[in-house]
């Protein structure tokens, strides 16, 4: 456990891979301890992120990595993409808005749904990265 | 014509195909059935290959045409292999075996020639193979995978008529655009046909309930209730309800029970129903 695992890289190209991806957090998340709750909140996390790639950039990439340390177990995963990127930032994360006709909960829910939440986004880039924490 | 494989294909026939059959017995066939037809099939397709090598003349460029017995040999043989799901890689390595017993008998039985230009159009002519072999290789396989998904979609939506006028709709699995439409079509022809009063979703079986399968799920909800029918959802689980909630989802006024048994109480006392006791219905 003190140990750190290899950080896992996933290619997201179609919505078979949005499966996979979350099936690899919610595993690590069990592989590192954390409960039931955790592993469901980390991999639907992880499916919104997943499924805005495929739906807004096409295609992306999905890093799962453990950034545990003596004090916490940390797991962190990045999803970055090089898609057309998010013109409003402040506004995507406000509840209800959405450009593509959908419930426009992804983002700002995603962001309730985790203990760390970073964004960042330019035409070309788009980079979301999220982790849950459980003190030790 | 090419007369050093016109030469090859005269002498040294029967004895490159034996060779080229034990060494396919000793590597390929080792981990897969071999019904006798296989051996039958080999020697159609090595004679096919051998009069393509001996008809072209080695300047030509070779690209294998579909239409050829070639092709169309090659092509039964890889569908065999696919469907017992080999190795492709077995398969290719099964031609490139065989390139090199028809190279190394080349060279042998012209000691005096210089081969080159020979073993250069025997190059092509495996290049062409080999690519020709990968690429319907490639397409049986994903014809194959297409199929499964399409019958594992046909499986994965049955409405079941639990009792007159209640439709149950166990959902199994990911749930995407394409299957949210199948489902949605499915239970509003069997709300229409049943004339169904009320329908139980058992959500038991879907592994992430994140917005986009929500969403889909809204939208079959609003279509039954347009029919007449009520909605009943059952088998979220408690890391699902807080999972939602978190997220801001609302099934705002959709009946929810933690299990299919609750939902299925409630579904009778919406068509004024209950389960009880035999005896209890016996006039004593």
């Amino acid at each position: 456990m003190s140990e750190p695992l290899d950080p896992e890289c996933l290619p997201i190209r179609s919505t078979l891979d949005v499966v996979t991806a979350r099936h690899a957090a919610r595993e690590l998340c069990e592989r590192l301890g954390f409960g039931k709750a955790d592993q469901t909140r980390l991999a639907t996390a992880v499916s919104e992120l997943a499924r805005n790639v495929i739906q807004y950039a096409g295609e992306g990439r999905c890093l799962i990595e453990d950034g545990s340390d003596d004090r916490q177990r940390c797991i962190r995963v990045r999803i970055e993409d090089q898609g057309p990127g998010i013109r409003d930032l402040q506004q995507a994360l406000t509840d209800g808005y959405s450009t593509s006709g959908g419930l426009g909960a992804g983002l700002p829910g995603t962001r309730r749904l985790v203990d760390e939440f970073q964004i960042e986004s330019a035409p070309g880039s788009t980079r979301v990265t999220i982790a849950l924490i459980k003190r030790r | 014509m090419n007369t050093a494989f016109q030469r090859l294909q005269r002498d040294r026939r029967g004895e490159l195909l034996a060779a080229w059959q034990q060494h396919l017995a000793a590597t390929f066939d080792r981990h897969h059935p071999h019904p006798p037809s296989l051996d039958v099939q080999r020697e159609v397709l090595f004679d096919a290959l051998l009069n393509t090598l001996t008809s072209g003349a080695p300047e030509d460029d070779f690209r294998l045409d579909p239409e050829t017995d070639l092709a169309r040999h090659l092509n039964r043989l890889i569908a065999e292999q696919a469907r017992q799901l080999a190795n492709p890689s077995d398969t290719i390595g099964a031609l490139l075996a065989l390139k090199q017993l028809v190279a190394r008998a080349l060279i042998d039985t012209n000691p005096q020639t210089p081969v080159i230009e020979d073993l250069l159009w025997l190059d092509r002519v495996f290049d062409g193979l080999s690519l020709f072999a990968f690429k319907s290789f490639v397409d049986i396989r994903e014809r194959l995978i297409a199929e499964q998904s399409l019958s594992l979609l046909e499986l994965s939506t049955p409405v079941l008529r639990v009792w007159s006028q209640v439709l149950l709709l166990p959902l199994v699995g990911v749930i995407d655009t394409q299957r949210a439409r199948q489902i949605t079509e499915r239970l509003l022809e069997a709300i229409a046909l049943h004339e169904a009063r009320v329908t139980i979703l058992d959500l038991t079986g879907v592994p992430v309930l994140d917005t986009s399968v929500a969403q889909h799920l809204m939208k079959t909800i609003d279509a039954a209730r347009l029919l007449g029918s009520r909605v009943v959802m059952t088998g979220i689980s408690p890391e699902g309800a807080q999972t939602l909630t978190k997220l801001g989802i609302r099934f705002a006024d959709v009946i929810s029970r933690a299990t299919l048994r609750a939902g299925l109480a409630e579904a009778l006392l919406l068509i004024d129903r209950r389960i009880a006791p035999i005896d209890e219905a016996r006039p004593s």
